[in-house]
């Protein structure tokens, strides 16, 4: 099967996630570890980077959906940045602009996590 | 077979008593004659008892099989019995044979009497030490051992009569002859004694003992027998050959379990060694047993670890298994998980999984009490357990405080971890064909329910050519549509996509189909309904699952068509040359409450126009790969529609699945593909 991995990295309080490679129900496990871990660590500032992914199904789009209202109950929020036309195109049918702040690149994500 | 091998000692038995009765019936006749043909008659009616009775014995033998260890215990036993009736009979017998003399009129016959039941009891005694002394002589193997032992017994029985017969000076050097030449026999058919190597430590000190005893008590009841006492007096008197015989079978005893006393002893120092070596034979026969026949983990995962245990001859064992980012143990022998935990982390501080590559020992730094024993844990053995080429686990042997891992022992765990290995990877081989096998039963009841929601048949109207084409994939991708008649001007439609694949989706399919059924009966507009829809859904799915729909209708009455977009894939609007992709706003179903849902849906609708074509779509059509794993995408999509504009719908949906299929022709298909087409002509 295609090949899926992350890599996280800390940028102060806030959690940044690189995705790589094919996010789709088989590989969405990983994503889900990376955001479980998170949250036990009480780490709910968070970044995904989405720049490296090729391909998202919509098995990958729930993983989004499973974890966003923890993460925003407890004053975090999950920003992405960095898509593609291609993935942003499959974010956007769905409506994830309308729940999901999504953004250029990094640091636009950032500046508005120390804003808010 | 019993039954004929009982029936055969049966006979031998009742010729041995004939022999018995005969030699009872001759001595109270004849009582002790001189005469030299009825000693021999005596002589010839005692072999014959000996030999009945022998025979009787050795089938008996044969029919049963006995420890060697318990044969040696009869023998002490029967030898213990012996010196005591030898004993006993010094101090009884004059007793006996006064008190005779004094009441009875006929002292000889009693005597008589007497002297034959005790003959007949050392005829028994001695035939049992000679058949237990012929089982331990033909457990060694070899070749003509039988002429060996038979050469023997033939010399036994000349040293024995010439004694009686040979008296004259002249002649006496034949019966010490004979005697030697049996000795020697003896000695040279007692040096081989094989069958001890395979007898435990314990057993080996056990028969140390035994045989000590044995030895001994055979010599003073040499030397009882040859003395001057009654027994050696009553025997003598009953036939000289006898207590000859008797004495010689005697020395064959003591000679064979003086022997077995040294050869014994002798392996004592290695007796420990070889203890180990048949252990470890025994656990690799098991175990290359278990590679075939264990197939579940976790059985087999236990079966390692107390195999290893025994094997290495540890006080514990367990298994440290990967498990993701995490390590646990399993399957531990003779130990707690807490305290296994406890080594575990020890041993990960010193090694980690992908630097061990072969059976290693080292002290623990703490040392680890283990349940209630003192005794606490201070060394251990590790293995890797591979599959894939990758350490997958660690088998553990840890031993007490003052123990240490051996070699020999390094060696065993070393081959045994490759076993373990081997055994593992075969059954997870195998728990993964059969979990594809049952992933494959499930995806074609999931198949079978997506047959059985989608419909069976475009409907017709007047001005409205209907076509779908549905195509699903191995994987059930989760797609639905559906049409419905709201009245004769009316007709319903959806195209839903439910997140994720297989069975699960397949029932969400199946709920989804149930609401857009029922709702479309009751309300018409299609925000609504979807506003419904999302209700609905909100409440029965998990948070990670949505799906993607659009419902709309058309209202052949007022030429019109209104439909919202639920997250879906847009509609394709062809009129004219033109195109036109329209995608109103609107969250998938599922993934927000009800409020913001409504808030965010857009409702859109059409005036239809001469041949206007709409086309509706699931993402299996647009992402399509090809071999390059390029997507068929909206370019391609549209291009195909325009330039077959002038068909049927009917056609055109056709002609379209047919490029998707040339153009991902080298690419095996993902995800479902549907494909909607309604052509409007007035």
């Amino acid at each position: 099967m295609a090949e899926f991995s992350t890599s996280v990295r800390e940028n102060g309080d806030i959690s940044i996630i690189n995705l790589k490679g094919f996010l789709d129900a088989h590989t969405a496990p990983t994503l889900e570890n990376n955001f479980t871990q998170l949250i036990n660590d009480s780490k709910f500032k968070i970044v995904v980077n989405f720049e490296d992914l090729a391909y998202i199904s919509s098995a990958g789009l729930g993983v989004f959906m499973a974890y966003i209202e923890s993460i925003r109950d407890n004053k975090g929020d999950i920003k992405l940045t960095n898509m593609s036309d291609k993935v942003f195109n499959i974010f956007d049918l769905l409506g994830f602009p309308l729940l999901y702040e999504i953004y250029k690149n990094e640091d636009e994500a950032l500046k508005k996590f120390s804003g808010s | 077979m019993v039954k004929i091998s009982r029936n055969i000692v049966t006979t031998q038995l009742q010729l041995f008593l004939l022999a018995a009765s005969l030699l009872f019936i001759f001595k109270i006749f004849f009582g002790s004659s001189d005469s030299v043909y009825l000693r021999i008659i005596l002589d010839l009616l005692i072999a014959a008892s000996i030999f009945f009775l022998l025979i009787a014995l050795i089938r008996f033998e044969n029919s049963r099989t006995t420890a060697p260890l318990s044969l040696i215990m009869n023998i002490g036993i029967l030898s213990a019995i012996m010196f005591f009736i030898i004993t006993f009979s010094d101090y009884l017998m004059p007793n006996i044979f006064d008190n005779i003399n004094l009441k009875l009129k006929n002292p000889g016959l009693v005597y008589d009497i007497v002297s034959v039941f005790y003959v007949l009891v050392f005829i028994g005694f001695v035939s049992y030490f000679l058949l237990t002394l012929r089982h331990f002589f033909f457990l060694n193997q070899g070749r003509n051992i039988r002429i060996y032992f038979n050469t023997m017994l033939v010399f036994f029985i000349l040293a024995s009569l010439s004694g009686n017969f040979f008296q004259a000076e002249s002649v006496s050097f034949l019966s010490s002859t004979f005697f030697i030449v049996s000795v020697l026999l003896m000695v040279f058919n007692s040096i081989r004694i094989s069958w001890i190597a395979f007898l435990s430590k314990k057993e080996k000190i056990y028969l140390l003992l035994l045989s000590f005893v044995i030895t001994t008590l055979f010599i003073v009841n040499i030397n009882n027998s040859s003395g001057d006492n009654i027994h050696s007096q009553m025997l003598n008197a009953f036939s000289p050959s006898l207590k000859q015989f008797n004495v010689i079978v005697m020395v064959y005893g003591s000679i064979y379990f003086l022997i077995l006393f040294f050869t014994t002893l002798f392996h004592l120092p290695t007796a420990e060694a070889f203890d180990r070596k048949a252990q470890e034979v025994t656990s690799l026969q098991y175990f290359s047993k278990l590679i075939t026949e264990v197939l579940d983990f976790n059985d087999l995962a236990e079966t390692v670890t107390d195999i290893a245990q025994k094997l290495s001859g540890s006080k514990a064992t367990w298994i440290i298994w990967k498990n993701g980012a995490k390590q646990n143990s399993l399957a531990a022998r003779n130990i707690g998980f807490v305290e296994s935990d406890k080594v575990t982390n020890q041993i990960l501080e010193r090694i980690s999984f992908e630097n061990l590559t072969s059976t290693r020992t080292f002290n623990l730094k703490e040392k680890i009490s283990e349940g209630s024993t003192s005794n606490s844990l201070s060394v251990v053995s590790v293995s890797p357990i591979k599959t894939r080429g990758e350490t997958q686990g660690i088998l553990v042997a840890a031993k007490g405080s003052g123990q240490i891992f051996t070699q020999d022992d390094l060696n065993a765990m070393e081959t045994f971890s490759d076993y373990a290995s081997v055994a593992i990877e075969n059954s997870r081989l195998l728990e993964e064909s059969i979990e594809k096998e049952r992933l494959e039963k499930e995806l074609d009841v999931a198949r079978e329910i997506q047959r059985k929601i989608l419909p069976l048949q475009v409907p017709r109207y007047p001005n409205l050519q209907v076509a779908s084409v549905f195509i699903p994939a191995f994987e059930v991708g989760g797609d639905y549509y559906d049409f419905f008649k709201i009245s004769e001007t009316k007709l319903g439609f959806v195209i839903a996509d439910v997140s994720g694949k297989g069975i699960s989706a397949a029932f969400i399919m199946a709920e989804v189909k149930g609401i857009f059924e029922s709702l479309s009966k009751t309300i018409e507009r299609p925000k609504e309904i979807l506003i419904k829809a999302n209700e609905i859904l909100k409440e029965a799915l998990d948070n990670k699952t949505f799906v993607s729909a659009a419902y709309g209708y058309f209202d052949l009455a007022e030429k019109k068509l209104v439909f919202s977009r639920a997250g879906h894939c847009p509609l394709f609007l062809l009129r004219g040359g033109d195109s036109k992709q329209i995608k109103p706003s609107g969250l998938g179903l599922g993934l927000s409450e009800t409020d913001y849902f409504e808030k965010t849906l857009e409702e859109y609708s059409i005036d239809l126009k001469e041949n206007d074509t709409i086309v509706l779509y699931t993402d299996g059509v647009t992402e399509a790969k090809n071999e390059l794993l390029e997507d068929f995408g909206d370019k391609l999509f549209l291009e195909a529609l325009q330039s077959n504009i002038n068909l049927t719908a009917e056609e055109l949906s056709n002609k379209i699945i047919k490029e998707i299929t040339v153009f991902s022709s080298g690419h095996e298909q993902y995800d479902d593909i549907t494909l909607v087409i309604f052509k409007w002509q007035q």
